[in-house]
């Protein structure tokens, strides 16, 4: 769509629009909402990862002054059981993991709720928990789910790369979910191989660590008996269907409004609402609460924990014969449902002639898993592209140049249920922009280590609807149902909506509505904001135009093909002086004048195909072979970004997602012990990168246009984490000799590897 | 607010301070520069009843150089210490161990004495003090007593300041001209506690050889080690790579590291052997550049 035009606005490097807001402290967030009447929630966290609750007394909480009541399962009036990552509510009877919420203290203010929550005291008997994945696979007495795992129901199942599941099938003990693709003869492709690699990949628990921790406010509405619930989410439409879900309430009866959210990175799609209403309900007043870290940390869903085996066979001229990949994943109490997408990318990457690709997504008594940006992504991929750096250093064939012998392109197969394949993708591109830079091409000249991996992520999907009215003082409002995250899509909407019109970008002021006001909006996940809302807002600006053109022609008694519009003015052609502003056209119409109604046009999308977008990451790494520590140096990333709408902010994406990828290769990680307790419990223990522990980024984007995205833009938010994890292995193993097959490599664990 | 409730002090002179401690002293906490307190209340795991902030008191903020001594008062805030030119030009080993105290935003606030008497076996200051030979000046209701270094630290978290007793003042004795130091350490991000680390002084005589060392490791043990054996080893020898070897194996030896889910004791005791040598190797050129 209008891809490969010359372009006045699109493309200029402009700061986020609410970007002072954000750092002056300016901006709203739900942990700062207070409503008249509005008690103060505070959960109390099971310290067990299993164990069965004999008694909860709440008596002596009750009489802490300021202590309003303090809920338990059986108090809340709603379905008690929760059956989703979504649906963080009370434990009933037993507990399935560290963190499980099992009461609610709520008070007239924060401080009574906490003293209240020390009061509260409950009668656990422990059990035995199963925390190791593959343990859990074949542990026949103690269940996660010793009924059966709940309800399939995920609400953000659709936001994240579309239906790639249908091959997964549900199991039975501890395996949530097992699914197997591939095609060909895996056994006769090894036969073919001169070269068989066997290697066990493995990555640990990392949370997303927005942030903002988990809040929420939940209001009965005092009139009627509807519900308005003011939450930081990512999908405010998902939050109100699971709202209505649990409450029986009609959808129209709920009314999300999300605030400001201080990142999501696929955490926010529902969580504490549940809770929030629920108590809400049970004692009709508002009730908000806040996680604080250390809870947001035990109760919220990181990202799962993987083993990943791989068998690959490669002729000794770098041919691909075959690969055999499973997949287990950590998928903590509920399922992760990222086993479709992990063998997509696993698989997809390069041209497998035989492939099998087995998944098994695996209960533990840990916290339920969810989605951080691109989910499953990061993980298959630093399996499959250390795998194939590794294979390239065997053969003795250089490691870019043997992916790019090898890398998928348009018309590609895709490892997935039905039979799919790669649209028009920037992969080779990519990776051949990395072939002729400094970076890549000087390597191994100052003693350092160089790395390079290749990810991909599928992209979104979905409608959306827009609204454009043109004001009376000349400027646009542009009406979007989408959620910017931090992450610049208001900005990259209203560049948009600019060029379309005619219009300086600062004469577009995004009115952002809530689902009772709209227009709507996906969730903002699956990097498909853009995309998906972008093509809309195209849609209503052209409209606008039409209309304004249409408006102004009548006025001016000219042939609106005669017409130009450009920097907010409207002249005829060929006669100068002979316009006017839409400033003065906003007026005209608010007043009526000449029979002239105000300028208001929507537009809608339903894109369904996805635009996917792939990026080579390149890490120099210094290593001390004597304390293992290791220091990235210098960072290059190339991304196919279809049409960088704001260069800027893209950059800024491509910042934060490799920063995210170094601390989950060098640092992160959630420590469970035997027991499931969790060890790194704060940020004393969790590390996450700091500025001073990355190196500058240098940035190339690459514009290969998608087909039916805004001006040919792809979605960017989440290959930037992709491959990082695989480049600072391959940088460590070209750097210190050794391969390191478990994340994250810590100074110990290079330092052990080199012994 | 997160923390317990608790009753607070802001007194304005030390004598007012040393009554409060002596009235609630079990039950009260000095409140200095907050960067450990204040979290530990946060959390929950401290709930001192008393809180008595000592942020109102100047005549505990200062940083002067006496005869032969830096004297830096308890209240002295880490960033001022770090950026002071009598600081710089006596005890630079201080200076280097401040800048690997958390963060700037954390030095302005936290204190030189706050971060000793807090005794956190991984800190720098309680280390750097330790190999400087420094010596506390403590002020109670049973009236002064300065007490050296070395048997300050009881163990992890634990000095041998009574509840009621307040530390007022840090003396380091300024090193002899010509004295090289260094501070290194491995931590997994710039401004976190030590896994490891290690202060060193070299001071070399006329000939060239070894006549003061001192090698004090700290995320080594309950308290930070002063490893002595390898400081014998080193008096009199020539300042070889080698004899650095030699004194970082005799301080591995020396190390009680426990492991944690940061790192093993087998971690940082071979670690700590590394960073003697290397620690070693800095000071020493540094003495031969200050002779």
């Amino acid at each position: 769509m209008i891809s490969g035009t010359a372009t006045t606005y699109i493309g200029r490097r402009i700061p986020l629009v609410d970007g002072k807001e954000k750092v002056t402290g300016a901006a709203r967030y739900p942990a700062d909402l207070r409503l008249p009447g509005m008690l103060f929630g505070r959960p109390i966290l099971s310290p067990y990862a299993h164990a069965r609750i004999r008694a909860i007394r709440t008596d002596r909480a009750r009489q802490v002054p300021g202590v309003v009541a303090v809920l338990t399962a059986a108090d809340l009036p709603i379905q008690p059981e929760p059956t989703t990552r979504s649906r963080l509510i009370l434990a009933r009877d037993r507990v399935i993991f560290r963190g499980q919420p099992v009461a609610l203290v709520l008070a007239e203010n924060e401080l009574a709720a906490r003293d209240g929550a020390e009061a509260v005291e409950v009668d656990y008997e422990p059990l035995r928990p199963v925390i190791d994945p593959l343990t859990a696979l074949t542990e026949r007495d103690v269940l996660v789910w010793p009924g059966g795992v709940p309800g399939e129901k995920r609400e953000d199942a659709d936001v994240h790369a579309g239906p790639v599941n249908a091959a997964e099938q549900t199991a039975g003990g501890n395996l949530a979910a097992r699914s197997t693709v591939g095609w060909g003869d895996v056994e006769a492709g090894f036969a073919q191989a001169d070269l068989i690699l066997e290697t066990t990949y493995r990555t640990q628990f990392v949370h997303q660590n927005y942030l903002e921790p988990h809040a929420a406010v939940a209001a009965p509405d005092p009139l009627g008996g509807g519900i308005t619930v003011y939450t930081s989410t990512q999908g405010q439409y998902i939050v109100r269907d699971l709202i209505a879900d649990i409450t029986g309430l009609p959808k129209s009866a709920v009314r999300v409004v999300p605030l400001k959210i201080g990142g999501g990175f696929g955490a926010k799609y529902g969580t504490l609402e549940p809770l929030a209403v629920a108590a809400a309900l049970a004692v009709r007043r508002p009730v908000g609460i806040a996680l604080t870290r250390a809870e947001d940390l035990l109760a919220t869903t990181p990202a799962p924990a993987t083993v990943i085996r791989l068998k690959t066979g490669v002729r000794r001229d770098g041919t691909l014969t075959a690969l055999d990949a499973n997949i287990y994943i950590d998928s903590g109490i509920y399922r992760a449902g990222i086993s479709g997408i992990m063998a997509m990318l696993l698989g997809g990457y390069y041209r497998w002639p035989n492939l099998r690709i087995r998944t098994w997504e695996v209960l533990t008594n840990k916290p339920a898993t969810g989605a951080y940006r691109a989910p499953g992504a990061p993980q298959a991929t630093f399996a499959i592209e250390s795998q194939m750096d590794e294979l390239a250093r065997r053969l003795g064939i250089d490691p870019l140049e043997f992916r790019l012998r090898n890398v998928a392109a348009r018309g590609d197969r895709i490892p997935a249920a039905t039979e799919r394949r790669w649209p028009e993708i920037g992969a080779a591109a990519c990776l051949s922009v990395v072939q002729n830079h400094p970076i890549w091409r000087d390597r191994r000249r100052n003693g350092r280590g160089v790395g390079l991996a290749l990810g991909g992520w599928p992209g979104g999907l979905g409608p959306a609807t827009a609204v454009c009215r043109l004001e009376e003082d000349g400027t646009l409002q542009l009406h979007v149902g989408s959620i910017d995250l931090g992450n610049g899509t208001d900005t990259a909407l209203m560049l948009i909506a600019a060029e379309v019109l005619g219009l300086q970008p600062e004469k577009v002021r995004i009115i952002f509505g809530d689902t009772a006001l709209g227009p709507f909006a996906g969730a903002s996940g699956g990097s498909k904001i853009t995309y998906t809302v972008g093509a809309a807002v195209v849609r209503a600006a052209q409209a606008a135009r039409e209309k304004i053109l249409r408006v102004a022609a009548e006025y001016l008694e000219a042939n609106p093909d005669d017409l130009e519009l450009k920097d907010g003015y409207v002249s005829v052609r060929g006669v100068p002086g002979r316009g006017i502003s839409l400033g003065e056209l906003g007026q005209r119409t608010y007043a009526g004048h000449r029979g002239l109604a105000p300028i208001v046009a929507e537009g809608e999308s339903s894109i369904g195909r996805q635009a996917p977008g792939f990026t080579v990451q390149v890490v120099e790494v210094e290593v001390d072979p004597e304390t293992g520590l290791i220091r990235p140096t210098r960072f290059l990333a190339v991304q196919d970004v279809g049409r960088a709408i704001n260069p800027l902010t893209i950059e800024g994406q491509v910042h934060g997602g490799a920063t995210q990828g170094l601390g989950w290769a060098l640092m992160e990680q959630l420590v469970f012990d035997e027991q499931g307790e969790l060890l790194t419990g704060s940020f004393l223990d969790y590390a996450l990168p700091r500025a001073a522990d990355v190196p500058g980024f240098e940035v190339e984007l690459v514009e290969v246009p998608s087909e039916l995205g805004p001006f040919g833009a792809r979605g960017v938010g989440e290959p930037p984490i992709v491959p990082t994890l695989a480049a600072v292995a391959n940088a460590v193993r070209d750097a210190a000799g050794v391969r390191i097959t478990e994340l994250p490599i810590t100074p110990e664990r290079l330092w052990r590897a080199l012994r | 607010m997160k923390p317990a409730a608790f009753t607070y002090f802001a007194p304005r002179g030390l004598d007012e301070v040393l009554s409060l401690l002596g009235q609630y002293g079990p039950e009260a906490k000095p409140l200095a520069g907050g960067q450990s307190l204040v979290p530990l209340m946060n959390f929950r795991l401290a709930k001192p009843r008393y809180l008595i902030d000592l942020n109102r008191i100047p005549e505990l903020a200062y940083i002067r150089r006496e005869d032969g001594v830096l004297a830096v008062g308890a209240m002295a805030r880490q960033f001022e210490a770090e950026r002071s030119d009598a600081v710089k030009a006596t005890v630079p080993l201080l200076v280097e161990a401040l800048k690997l105290v958390g963060h700037p935003t954390i030095r302005h606030r936290g204190t030189v004495g706050g971060s000793i008497a807090h005794a956190d076996p991984a800190a720098e200051l309680p280390a750097a003090a330790l190999a400087l030979g420094a010596e506390l000046v403590i002020r109670g209701p049973r009236g002064n007593r300065t007490v050296p270094a070395e048997d300050f630290f009881v163990g992890p978290f634990t000095t041998v300041l009574a509840p009621d007793e307040l530390l007022t003042e840090v003396r380091f004795p300024v090193p002899s001209p010509g004295t090289g130091y260094a501070f290194v350490e491995v931590s997994r991000r710039h401004g976190d506690f030590a896994i490891v680390g290690v202060a060193a002084l070299v001071g070399l005589g006329p000939d060239g050889t070894i006549e003061r060392v001192s090698v004090v490791l700290c995320g080594a043990g309950p308290t930070p080690i002063r490893a002595r054996q390898a400081e014998a080893a080193l008096r009199g020898a020539a300042p070889t790579e080698e004899r650095f070897r030699e004194a970082g194996e005799l301080a591995a030896r020396e190390a009680q590291p426990a492991s944690d889910i940061h790192a093993s004791a087998d971690y940082r005791r071979r670690v700590a052997a590394v960073l003697v040598r290397r620690a070693l190797l800095t000071a020493t050129e540094r003495a031969r550049e200050r002779r």
